[in-house]
């Protein structure tokens, strides 16, 4: 450390300490914060990240199901279901799941969570497919 | 007895009995009480176009469509699908769509074929909180919805499906009802931050020089109609014969406004041109214009009664 004077630079030490002390204490606080944090960041990342892929999985699955049940059907009744199960596919296959950041993706997610209602609608099967009266059994 | 008056339709209405406002002689008379439909508050009513079909929106998650027969009305059907309270139930002009809101946050819009036969065409789930109206265009399939969130949001249908096209944001709370004018150039909107606003729509291309974003239509808030209310505005009704703007208030009151004639259409003027100031003993929920007789007002009130008022716009307004 440079030295003015030795007399001034003793004190400085000793005026300063608490100060210095406390920037120091700070920047270790906040690198272990961060790190925390990212950690934390990613465990919830990757959990939110699930539940949502679970949700739409399942949505993908009970609509694969269903264009399967009625792919023989070529009545207009029915082809009104399988124009509405065809475009929640779409909706689905289409949603980029390899980008966290895309800037549409809760707009995206409610159109598809609503689609899935009207499917359900339009199949006349309660959406939440309750099994039991106390709590629903969908839970994402 | 006991009902708390919570909707009222524009049509052959099937009133309380209430005679306020109406020269002696003309009383109101209940012709049919539906009780059989709903388990839980029926929180707005619709009439059909063709004024054969009722709608009920109900607590009960449910909506029930009733069908006017020689001695009554049927239940024809129970439209299902929202999870908890839905808050209103509007017809299109057409009269082969249909849509709910509700607690949920979620508009739904329903078709009806010539068999009587709904359909769920959309799910829409635009809004963040509770949507307590909807409403549709008089002339185009334009829908609009009021919600717990601030906002008015417009849809169309794009597509072959149902889309969120505008909107419109300004009120500071809650937004309780919206009302199309005759021409449905105009939307006035009410809310619990008591103001009325007037918003206008302007399309691609407009000559004031409005930007749009694609081919919809942008809408802007022309108007507003502040320091007039003292609590929340539960309704407004814009009527489609005369003109006239008025609002059911938490305050007990009704009132009228009427633009003025010096109004410019990309600033409106409204004035004050009446006031009831306890058309009610608490809050006034609905309001309605008839649809054929100019003046004539209906009302109903959480004090359980539904009234019905003569409007005269005054000379100097």
């Amino acid at each position: 450390m440079a030295v003015a004077s030795p007399s001034s630079d003793m004190f400085d030490e000793i005026v300063m300490a608490e100060e210095r002390f406390h920037g120091e204490g700070y920047q270790e606080g906040y690198a272990e914060g961060s790190h925390v944090g990212v950690v934390e960041g990613r465990r919830y990342g990757s959990l939110h990240g699930a539940k949502i892929g679970s949700e739409i999985g399942s949505y993908l699955g009970f609509a694969l199901t269903w264009q399967c049940l009625l792919q023989n059907c070529t009545d207009e009744k029915n082809s009104k279901k399988i124009r509405a199960l065809d475009s929640l596919i779409g909706m689905i296959q289409k949603f980029p799941y390899e980008d966290p950041t895309y800037d549409k993706l809760q707009e995206d997610l409610e159109k598809i969570r609503g689609k899935f209602k009207q499917v359900c609608s339009v199949l006349n099967i309660q959406s939440d497919f309750r099994i039991s009266t106390e709590r629903s059994s969908l839970t994402f | 007895g006991g009902a708390r008056g919570r909707g009222v339709s524009p049509g052959p209405v099937p009133g309380g009995g209430h005679h306020a406002g109406v020269s002696p002689g003309q009383g109101w008379s209940c012709r049919a009480v539906l009780g059989e439909g709903h388990q839980r508050t029926v929180r707005r009513v619709a009439w059909s176009p063709c004024g054969s079909y009722l709608a009920s929106a109900s607590f009960d998650a449910t909506t029930c469509i009733w069908k006017k027969q020689e001695d009554g009305f049927e239940c024809v059907t129970t439209l299902e699908g929202h999870e908890n309270e839905v808050k209103s139930v509007a017809w299109a002009p057409s009269g082969t769509l249909l849509a709910t809101c509700s607690r949920d946050k979620s508009v739904w819009v329903w078709e009806v074929d010539e068999e009587e036969e709904y359909e769920c065409v959309s799910v829409l789930n635009s809004h963040t909180q509770d949507v307590k109206h909807v409403v549709w265009h008089p002339n185009q399939e334009l829908l609009a919805s009021a919600s717990y969130d601030d906002t008015v949001k417009l849809y169309h249908e794009e597509e072959d499906d149902w889309v969120c096209c505008a909107t419109l944001e300004g009120h500071e709370s809650t937004v309780w009802s919206v009302a199309f004018d005759r021409s449905g150039e105009r939307l006035a909107s009410c809310s619990d931050d008591k103001t009325v606003r007037i918003w206008r729509q302007y399309k691609p291309g407009n000559e004031e020089g409005v930007a749009c974003s694609g081919t919809d239509p942008t809408w802007k808030c022309v108007c507003n109609l502040s320091g007039y209310h003292s609590r929340t505005i539960y309704d407004v009704a814009w009527c489609h014969l005369t003109g006239a703007l008025a609002t059911a208030c938490g305050d007990d009151a009704i009132r009228v406004f009427e633009e003025s004639a010096s109004s410019e259409p990309q600033q409106p003027t409204f004035s004050l041109a009446a006031h009831v100031p306890r058309a009610h003993s608490q809050d006034v929920n609905c309001v309605a214009w008839n649809p054929k007789e100019p003046g004539l007002l209906a009302s109903c009130s959480d004090d359980g009664d539904i009234a019905f008022w003569r409007y005269q716009r005054p000379e100097v307004c």
